[in-house]
């Protein structure tokens, strides 16, 4: 039996980074029936990642060219950098689009302020920071909705 | 008005590079995340100190980037140099930018990102250190008068330039001498018409600047 019998239908998401976000994500994308590779350059990082995730894990630094072809990253249809490091992100999800133009690209930022200059190369950036104030303004806004309505 | 150039990240490459730099008479500006580095760096006179992390745009802002004419990326972090470079094309608008990466096979990715000059310090010392091993491998060197004079023994292949060419008509630097050829068993002293063959082994008399001129000459390599 073949591990991904329809690998070519099927989505194929690579994920650099084994944090607390990657294993996450790499559990959530693999659940819902995608192909899913995470890379990360720490053995211990996989630990994170569920016990049930039957995706495929690779060590090494997803910014060699050697490590990303054992990814297969040409048939890749999305790459997501979530490594703690922005610069490392940035350079992964550059590769990954000027170089293997995967339709799909997102860059987590954990500074929002270099986030103009990338919006322009078509690379999609998270930021948690500008999230969790959306996400607490929101809540805040939604505690006065409900006094006002008592 | 002087050019203005910004050094960010490294620490022995920015000093070297900041002291030829002011010689020269541009301003120069180095950023450092280190704050011990920064007072070293400080030390050096006419250079502007940042402290502060070159990847992140206000630091790059305080230093005034806009007005910089040349930047040059020298962290350790291939990575952080492409966003460095990235940041002052983009937003500041720096017309020349010039990155250090350490992956040599990244080279043409970060040309394609838009970066003006990149310089792989591995490749350049690869590139020496081979020049070297086959200068080793086609001339036996003695060094003589404290290795101001070199005497080489340099084998003449057939591809090399200088086959079957008159002595006069090789283009030597001033300081070289063939002072003997060595065909076969026989030894002959040349004169300006002396023939050189391939096979032959030349006795180079040189002094040491010149020799690896001389070698090139001769060998082509």
């Amino acid at each position: 039996m073949k591990l991904f019998p329809n690998k070519k239908e099927k989505s194929y998401s690579i994920i650099v980074g084994c944090g607390r976000l990657g294993a996450n994500l790499a559990g959530a994308l693999y659940d819902k029936g995608a192909n899913v590779l995470i890379i990360d350059n720490n053995k211990e990082s996989f630990r994170k990642l569920s016990p049930s995730f039957g995706g495929i894990s690779l060590l090494g630094d997803a910014t060699d060219f050697f490590v990303l072809n054992e990814s297969d990253i040409k048939n890749a249809t999305a790459v997501v950098a979530v490594t703690n490091n922005d610069n490392t992100n940035i350079l992964v999800a550059q590769i990954a689009k000027e170089l293997f133009h995967i339709p799909h690209v997102i860059a987590r930022l954990y500074d929002p302020e270099r986030e103009c200059v990338y919006h322009e190369l078509g690379i999609d950036t998270i930021c948690p920071a500008v999230l969790s104030a959306k996400e607490v303004d929101r809540i805040l806004n939604m505690g006065e909705v409900t006094e006002e309505a008592i | 008005m002087k050019r203005r150039i910004f050094l960010i990240g490294g620490f022995n490459e920015t000093t070297s590079l900041a002291k030829s730099l002011i010689k020269k008479g541009y301003r120069v500006t180095a950023i450092n995340d280190d704050r011990g580095k920064c007072n070293a760096l400080a030390e050096i006179e006419h250079l502007t100190v940042f402290v502060g992390d070159g990847t992140k745009p206000f630091v790059l802002e305080d230093a005034d980037a806009y007005n910089a004419d040349i930047a040059i990326a020298l962290t350790d972090h291939d990575a952080d140099n492409l966003v460095i470079c990235e940041l002052c094309k983009k937003k500041f608008h720096i017309k020349k930018t010039v990155a250090l990466i350490s992956d040599p096979k990244k080279t043409e990715f970060f040309y394609r990102m838009g970066i003006d000059s990149v310089v792989c310090a591995i490749t350049a010392i690869a590139n020496i250190i081979e020049q070297q091993a086959f200068l080793d491998e086609m001339a036996t060197l003695v060094p003589i008068g404290d290795g101001r004079i070199n005497i080489a023994q340099v084998p003449v292949a057939a591809t090399a330039p200088v086959v079957d060419k008159k002595l006069w008509e090789i283009n030597l630097p001033k300081e070289v001498i063939i002072g003997c050829v060595l065909r076969g068993e026989h030894s002959i002293v040349p004169r300006g018409d002396t023939r050189i063959l391939a096979g032959d082994m030349l006795v180079l008399i040189s002094s040491a600047k010149q020799e690896m001129a001389a070698i090139k000459e001769l060998t082509g390599r």
